[in-house]
């Protein structure tokens, strides 16, 4: 091979990388052609068949969420990049190619464009133009990347090795051989501070200097690509898009260490990459890149594949030998090292992929170019495969030390606003679950082991509120001991016993010995397993446990699974996400069978506030529907409501009351305070009283119902309603005690000498203010307070201009109690609608009425004259990155707006004023919420907490859902008993799979019209009717028939 | 052994010490007067390093250090006990035992358990984790091995042994994870595998996964018939560790007490293999004279060692010319018993139970070929019409007999000693080094060179055919005439002997050639958890017998003259031919 050769297969490839015409390239790595890319290729060849076209295949470009990805080139142009691209678009693309107008009129639908790339060995320009199309590394997913493993990855033909050379591909390779002797390429490397990219990190070059120094007859060096991660796919399309990089890679690496002869190791299930490298190595060999006398120099070196059958233990370097030398792929004991004696007895080196792939840059770039990326432990980048719960997946490379946070809301762009994004996986099963709360790690070898995850070979795993912990920690060990290869004890029958305890704990069959047990696998399975299968096959175990005990715990002590994925733990999605747990598949059943009143017994005695939260309720139970895959979610809160208001009106539900009121346990002589008479309070005063105990209920306000009474507004929840509900209290014996503000009329000490305990359900009622100038001119209204206020008729009358700002319930229920009083009502947000916490039939409610609302506005001063409001003034917001919040967060302009008004209501968030509770000695965080125990309330001696009091705003049922837990737990403290699920009463009801079924939307409950809303209180929705009702119940698809079908409250 | 070339010195639990370069720390630890617990290390064979109980902390390292597998360093500080290191040890014991049956009290280890000793060691008190995996079925069909996998614990010493001492490569490990067990190929049983049954397997097995066969019932239940007359005949290697498996020291050479005790059991005679082992000699070596000087296949192998027979059956069919045609002496004794005893006796040969005491497990599988019916082929011949009997009944290994004196109540050790009864008790010290390896050889050549020459060997003890090398080379002068031979024990060395001859390229004229390392005192039916250290001292004791006898060369023996004189003619005589030679056939996998 001469130089001159080599120029030619470089021209030859600049001619296809740089066409001087237009051209079109498909990404075409498994993920792509998974997604069509190959029917794509296809259409576009025939279309492009008689056109004067380049129609050409391209590795993977990265950006797996949004593939097949499609590059269009016209020379002078830059590349435009085009996502989701159909086969059925190609006549088109292939048209724009070559028709000016259809250029321009297609390149405004292109995602991006890529004027110049750098392919790290040469820099192309490829021509300027189309303003208004993103260059691709403005796009947030690419945004932060640094693209150098992934240098020629979607942009060459991984096929055609005079792309690669025609780049300056095996430059590296040319100069090493030609001008640097073994020792400095080694030296090189070591300066460049790279560490093994497969997942320890160790120090490459102190690797290849202890090979270099065994002298052998015969020297080996391997390249790990047996990628056996769940979730991790890095080293399949570097091999894909680019294998030329590996080889080039590998050749330096033969020389600097000595050895002739490589083998790639690579997974059977990859058999494109396995075509590709093939194909490869056959081109280099044949153009003298690999073989004997490389480059018409001394040195020789041959590579061949290897395809293992795929065993996770294999990426222990001695199992991976054992498998290429025909045996099982089990390790044997280090030293001696593959270094001292490897495969078939000989001194061998093996790297993982990645590590091969940066060798090039390196030796052709100088260490100095690579340790100025990353940081100074760990320079350079890392390739990831960013999976889960993002908007945005795909093989992301960034520079060492980036900040999780900016991979997962960055790139990724989060969950969405109605997911929380719960915890990041990284290095698989060997890796760790690192919690939101620390996203702010920077990614790299030392920080993650720091928080007790692993770097790993990249893959990075986001999940949200719907992955199960204890579930994630069970998939992983599950998949550790199934791969374990059996040889040593701590591993295999360790993991076996991990696995168990999991299984049992996910059934709701585990103990609080089990988490001990757990804890002390772990460390004796990491401290004295032979390999690093082992040792490292506890961490998704030590950091679940360590961040998400919690979870543990209420899967042991509840037997509940909150994200819905341990299936034995609940009856159906609905059932578990409801925080009262309502039995809904039951009670539908029974509706269904014209059963009434049972269908109502069962609604109350999970929920004794049925009509009530029929109306209000954040309906936690439409958001895990299954149906809602199919059309959409079954309306299982209106449902309910209908049940209440039919005995109701029938007057059945007396019925109902006497036998809860009969079936009252027998006096237990203990009496119970519960401060607050909101949903909280009350539903642990129904359950705690029905248990036999004497509870007496305090509020400072005169009458019952906490913000059912004073907070919604009645066209929301009719007060008659709330009255005819609260009836019930009476009815079994409960005291009201109002008017009375503890703290204040009473010492909070006395409550506790008193009674045997006392419940706090203060709720959060306290407005946050802006903080902004002007807030204590008069006509400034704090929301809640105001709510409360106007229930009470103690509001003065309001001004005719009102402005709401906020964007939760709170806001919405201000701004449309405003307009009932003849206002014209704008609502102020700092985010866009589409963010608004508010529910969402509230806030079409409000838009049907005519509120007005503005968006993007954050306040920043309150104008006033003569000491009262006149207007509030705004910056304008714009649309940020994602926060952790999921939503993209508002950023600034340096544009205002005011807003004129005569009365500014503040609805931005409430929280809990515990100041007094502190002085008794309860303890609070420092933004007021009253400590409890997540599981039973307790939060101090005989005090215990429940509702908004404890989480901070939240919504009535998940307060409700807090009063009912607690009153379990009192109850257990009190008596040391277990009677609380003789409360509740299987109602026996038909068991049968619904029919197949068709779509059918929701059926929605008649509304009052707008226009008949102004000026009064009539209560807005009316309801279902008998028919809707049946055909609603008739909608749900019965998740919680199943073999295994158990009661919520077993 | 290694020489020492250069010592190292750590630290051990605070206390200084010096090993040679290249010690383990278990072994570093263990000169130090501590002992680690392991339960796969196996010095010389199995460094598997799976079982996870020998770890120590070793100051520096991340994670606790397998002290089996990781080479002392100097100036390394090494602790031996810390919470840590406990908790490890204890969990691992408890992990172990969770797969693990509780059925101590029925375990044919009950006692000689290294599993049970190391979980009462490590304070053990109760069953911390259920069982994950399904029990497996055991594997009792053959006649040699039984195997119960659900005892296996996975420490990885018998496919070690298998592969490594014997280069059988039987059994393996199968499977992934708690799936993972050790099995033959295709999980068949293992008497269809390339097990020879050799049974050094069952002698390192830490628990009772890998046995023998136990006939002890049946040879009670024969004993107490009183339909049937038992006699009993004792290998030469079971008289230097029958008593290291009743608690004396190894080495111990007990034959008088043996004698006594087998009588006490109440076998009606208490004969000795040796005598066999003597006529073995004058049969094998008239047929290496006659294949020396007819132009016979050369090199000619020895054939009393079972598990080697079904090696070359197994392995090199085409080489099963080169066997000597001798039965091993076992059924050589057998079918004399049944024949030549009968009749001098007058017993009825059908009620004659012939029970041998053999450190192997071989011998149970060679005693039910079915070819060895030869003495009922016999009678058959004479006009009786017995149903088929073996010759041997039951091949009992060491274990086996000290298991029966144990449950006898017998005080084994204050036995007085007594002798073997006449006409089949009778040996010379020839016999007695059948034993160990070389011994054969030997023997061989004291009787052979003496035939040949027409005078006894310069020296009797032939010192280039003793000690535990692999192979062992020899060439003795035989008249003018240079003999050269060999000596190779355990498998792994006789397939270099069969390659050698396959090759073409073996200088031998004879060679001996034993399955198990040391020859029989190192059988796979002597006492479990063997060293080199106890094979030598069982050795010694074997050549202290051959020693202090006045008859060691085997033509001299008494008995045997008589039974060629009253019985058999002359050696590879007709009778010869019918009762003491036998034929080989191709096994193969």
């Amino acid at each position: 091979m001469s130089a001159k050769t080599l120029h030619d297969l470089a021209a030859r490839g600049m001619a296809t990388v740089h066409p001087d015409g237009p051209a079109i390239s498909v990404g075409l790595g498994t993920c792509g052609i998974g997604n069509g890319a190959d029917v794509l290729f296809d259409a576009l060849s025939d279309a492009a068949d008689s056109g004067p076209i380049l129609v050409k295949k391209a590795g993977c470009f990265g950006f797996c969420a949004e593939e097949p990805l499609l590059m269009l080139y016209r020379p002078g142009k830059p590349i435009l990049m085009f996502s989701d691209a159909k086969a059925s678009k190609a006549t088109k693309f292939i048209e724009a190619a070559l028709d000016d107008k259809a250029y321009e009129r297609i390149a405004k639908t292109a995602r991006a464009k890529i004027s110049r790339w750098d392919f790290r060995t040469s820099v192309l320009e490829f021509g300027t133009g189309f303003p208004s199309v993103p260059e691709w590394n403005e796009l947030a997913f690419f945004k932060g990347q640094e693209k150098l493993v992934l240098r020629d990855s979607g942009l060459i033909d991984p096929e055609n090795i005079e792309e690669y050379i025609a780049i300056g591909g095996y430059s590296a390779l040319s100069k090493a051989i030609s001008g640097m002797t073994p020792d400095q390429v080694i030296g090189e490397v070591t300066t460049a501070r790279l560490r093994g990219r497969g997942g320890a990190g160790f120090p490459t070059g102190v690797k290849w200097k202890l090979m270099r120094q065994n002298e052998a007859p015969q020297k080996y060096i391997i390249c790990n690509a047996d990628e056996g991660d769940p979730g991790a796919y890095m080293n399949r399309n570097e091999i894909e898009s680019d294998p030329h990089m590996l080889i080039e890679g590998m050749a330096i690496g033969a020389y600097a260490m000595g050895a002739t002869k490589g083998i790639v190791y690579v997974r059977a299930e990859y058999p494109l990459a396995v075509e590709r490298l093939t194909k490869a190595i056959a081109d280099a060999t044949a153009a003298g890149l690999l073989g004997d006398h490389v480059l018409g120099s001394g040195f020789s070196f041959n590579m061949e594949i290897v395809t293992g059958a795929g065993a996770f233990v294999c990426g222990e370097e001695t199992a991976l030998i054992a498998s290429i030398e025909g045996k099982a792929g089990r390790p044997s004991p280090r030293p001696p090292f593959p270094a001292q004696k490897g495969y078939l007895g000989m001194p061998t080196n093996i790297n993982n992929v990645e590590t091969w792939c940066n060798v090039p840059v390196i030796v052709a770039r100088g260490a100095a170019y690579f340790t100025a990326i990353g940081t100074e432990k760990s320079p350079g980048t890392k390739v990831f495969s960013l999976v889960g719960k993002v908007k945005n997946t795909g093989l992301v490379e960034l520079p060492l030390g980036t900040p999780l946070r900016d991979i997962v809301y960055g790139m990724g762009e989060g969950a969405g606003a109605h997911k929380r994004i719960k915890a990041v996986q990284t290095g698989g099963p060997s890796g760790g679950c690192i919690p939101a709360s620390e996203f702010d790690v920077h990614v790299d070898y030392e920080s993650l082991a720091a928080l007790g995850a692993i770097m790993g070979s990249g893959g990075m795993v986001v999940m949200d509120q719907d992955n199960c912990m204890v579930d994630v920690a069970r998939y992983f060990v599950g998949f550790t001991s199934g791969e374990s290869c059996g040889k040593c004890a701590p591993c295999r029958e360790g993991l076996s016993q991990m696995l168990r305890i999991l299984n049992d704990i996910s059934r709701g069959k585990g103990t609080e010995h089990d988490l001990v047990e757990l804890e002390r696998l772990s460390r004796v399975i990491k401290d004295s397993s032979l390999c690093g299968l082992g040792q490292t096959a506890s961490n998704p175990v030590q950091t679940t446990l360590k961040y998400f005990r919690d979870e543990y715990e209420r899967h042991i002590l509840e037997k509940r699974c909150e994200a819905g994925t341990c299936e034995s733990l609940f009856t159906a999605l609905c059932e578990n996400s409801c925080p009262l747990h309502m039995n809904i598949p039951g009670y539908i059943a029974l509706l269904n069978a014209g059963r009434i009143e049972d269908a109502f017994e069962l609604t109350l005695r999970d929920n004794p506030l049925p009509g009530s939260m029929g109306r209000i309720c954040h309906f936690h139970c439409q958001m895990r529907c299954r149906r809602d895959t199919l059309d959409e979610p079954v309306a299982q809160g209106e449902i309910h409501r209908y049940l209440a208001d039919t005995m109701y009106k029938m007057g059945r539900e007396k019925d109902v009351w006497a036998r809860l009121a009969k079936e009252r346990k027998p006096a237990t002589g203990r009496s119970i305070a519960i401060i607050g008479s909101g949903p909280a309070g009350l539903s642990a005063s129904f359950y705690l009283s029905r248990l036999g105990h004497e509870v007496t209920m305090f509020d400072s306000k005169p009458k019952a119902g906490g913000i059912l009474r004073y907070g919604i507004p009645a066209y929301r929840l009719p007060k008659d309603m709330l009255d005819k509900e609260l009836e019930l209290w009476k009815r079994l014996g409960v005291k009201f005690v109002f008017n009375t503000t503890v703290g204040k009329d009473i010492a909070m000490e006395t409550l506790r000498g008193q009674f045997d305990a006392v419940i706090i359900a203060i709720g959060a009622q306290s407005d946050r203010h802006l903080g902004v100038a002007g807030e204590d001119l008069a006509g400034v209204h704090p929301g809640y307070e105001w709510l409360e206020a106007f229930a009470q008729g103690k509001a003065a009358k309001p001004g005719r201009r009102a402005l709401v700002i906020g964007g939760g319930n709170v806001a919405i229920d201000a701004a449309r109690t405003l307009f009932r009083q003849d206002c014209e009502v704008t609502v102020a947000y700092r985010r866009t609608k589409a963010d608004m916490p508010a529910n969402a039939v509230e806030l079409t409610g409000a838009e049907d009425e005519g509120i007005r609302f503005e968006f993007m506005l954050q306040p920043i001063e309150i104008l006033g004259e003569h000491g009262h409001v006149k207007a509030v003034r705004f910056k304008v917001m714009r649309s940020g990155g994602i926060d952790a919040s999921g939503r993209p967060a508002p950023v600034e302009t340096d544009r205002t707006v005011d807003i004129p008004c005569d009365d500014v209501y503040v609805a931005v968030g409430e929280h809990v004023e515990s100041g007094y509770l502190s002085k008794a000695g309860i303890p609070a965080s420092r933004d007021g919420r009253v400590t409890a125990d997540g599981i039973t309330g307790l939060s101090t001696g005989n005090v215990w907490a429940i509702g908004d009091a404890v989480t901070g705003p939240a919504t009535a049922a998940e307060a409700m859902g807090l009063g009912k837990r607690t009153a379990k737990a009192i109850d257990t403290v009190l008596m040391n008993r277990d009677v609380f699920r003789t409360l509740f009463k299987d109602f026996d009801h038909s068991m049968c799979v619904p029919p197949e079924p068709t779509k059918t939307a929701m059926y929605r409950a008649r509304v009052v019209p707008p226009e008949e809303r102004r000026g009064n209180f009539q209560e807005i929705s009316l309801g279902y009717t008998g028919e809707q009702a049946i055909a609603e119940a008739a909608r749900c698809l019965r998740c919680d028939i199943r073999a295994d079908a158990l009661g919520p409250w077993r | 052994m290694m020489s020492t070339t250069q010592t190292i010195d750590l630290t051990i639990d605070g206390t200084n010490i010096s090993v040679p370069q290249g010690t383990t720390i278990l072994k570093a630890c263990s000169q130090a007067g501590i002992t680690v617990p392991s339960l796969c290390h196996l010095e010389g064979i199995c460094s598997n390093a799976s079982c996870g109980m020998c770890v120590v902390e070793v100051e520096g390292a991340k994670s606790l250090v397998r002290s089996c597998v990781q080479a002392a360093a100097p100036g390394m500080k090494v602790h031996t006990t810390s919470a840590r290191i406990m908790e490890s040890r204890r969990t691992v014991i408890e992990l172990l035992l969770a797969n693990h049956p509780d059925d101590c009290l029925s375990c044919l280890r009950n006692g000689t358990c290294e599993l049970q000793s190391i979980a009462e060691l490590m304070g053990v008190r109760h069953r911390a984790f259920p069982r994950t995996k399904k029990p497996a079925l055991p594997d009792r069909i053959g006649w040699g091995v039984m195997r119960d996998n659900d005892k296996c614990i996975l420490c990885g010493r018998c496919v070690a042994v298998c592969r490594e001492m014997q280069s059988v490569s039987a059994i393996d490990f199968v499977g992934r994870g708690v799936r993972s067990h050790i099995a033959p190929f295709m999980d068949k049983p293992l008497s269809e595998s390339a097990c020879v049954s050799c049974g050094q397997c069952t002698v390192v097995c830490p628990t009772g996964a890998l046995t023998e066969r136990d006939e002890t019932d049946e040879v009670f239940a024969a004993l107490y018939d009183p339909n049937l007359t038992v006699i009993v005949q004792t290998a030469p290697a079971i008289r230097a560790s029958l008593g290291e498996a009743l608690g004396m020291p190894a080495g111990s050479l007990v034959t008088g007490k043996m004698a006594a005790a087998l009588r006490r059991l109440g076998f009606a005679k208490v004969f000795d293999t040796q005598f066999s082992a003597d006529l073995t000699i004058m049969e094998e070596g008239s047929e290496l004279l006659s294949r020396l000087s007819n132009g016979g296949t050369l090199p000619m192998l020895t054939s009393c060692s079972p598990g080697w027979i079904s090696f070359i059956e197994t392995f090199y069919p085409k080489l099963l010319p080169h066997l000597s045609t001798c039965k091993s002496p076992q059924q050589m004794f057998g079918s004399l018993a049944k024949t030549y005893w009968a009749q001098k006796t007058g017993t009825d040969p059908s009620k004659i139970v012939v029970v041998s005491i053999m450190p192997c497990t071989a011998k149970k599988f060679e005693a039910k070929r079915p070819e060895m019916r030869d003495a009922w082929a016999w009678w058959k011949d004479k006009g009786r019409s017995d149903a088929p009997y073996f010759d041997v009944d039951f091949a009992l290994t060491t274990r086996e007999l000290a298991r029966m004196v144990r449950r006898a109540g017998i005080d084994f050790t204050n036995l007085p000693d007594e002798q073997f009864d006449n006409p089949l008790g009778a040996s010379t010290g020839a016999a007695t080094i059948f034993g160990t390896t070389g011994g054969v050889m030997e023997a061989a050549l004291r009787t052979a060179y003496e035939v040949a020459v027409g005078k006894p060997l310069p020296s009797l003890e032939l010192a280039a055919v003793r000690g535990f090398d692999g192979i062992k080379e020899a060439t003795i002068d035989v008249g003018g005439t240079p003999l050269r031979v060999a000596v190779a024990h355990t498998l792994k060395n006789a397939r270099v002997i069969l390659d050698g001859i396959a090759a073409g390229t073996s200088p031998y004229a004879f060679v001996e050639i034993m399955s198990c390392p040391g020859g029989c005192i190192g059988g796979g039916g002597q006492p479990v958890a063997p060293t080199w250290l106890k094979r030598e001292q069982r050795r010694t004791a074997i050549y202290t017998e051959d020693r202090g006898l006045p008859l060691r060369k085997s033509h001299e023996n008494p008995e045997v003259k008589t039974l060629y004189t009253e019985f058999l003619g002359a050696p590879l005589g007709h009778v010869s031919h019918e009762l003491l030679h036998t034929e080989y056939a191709l096994r193969g996998v």
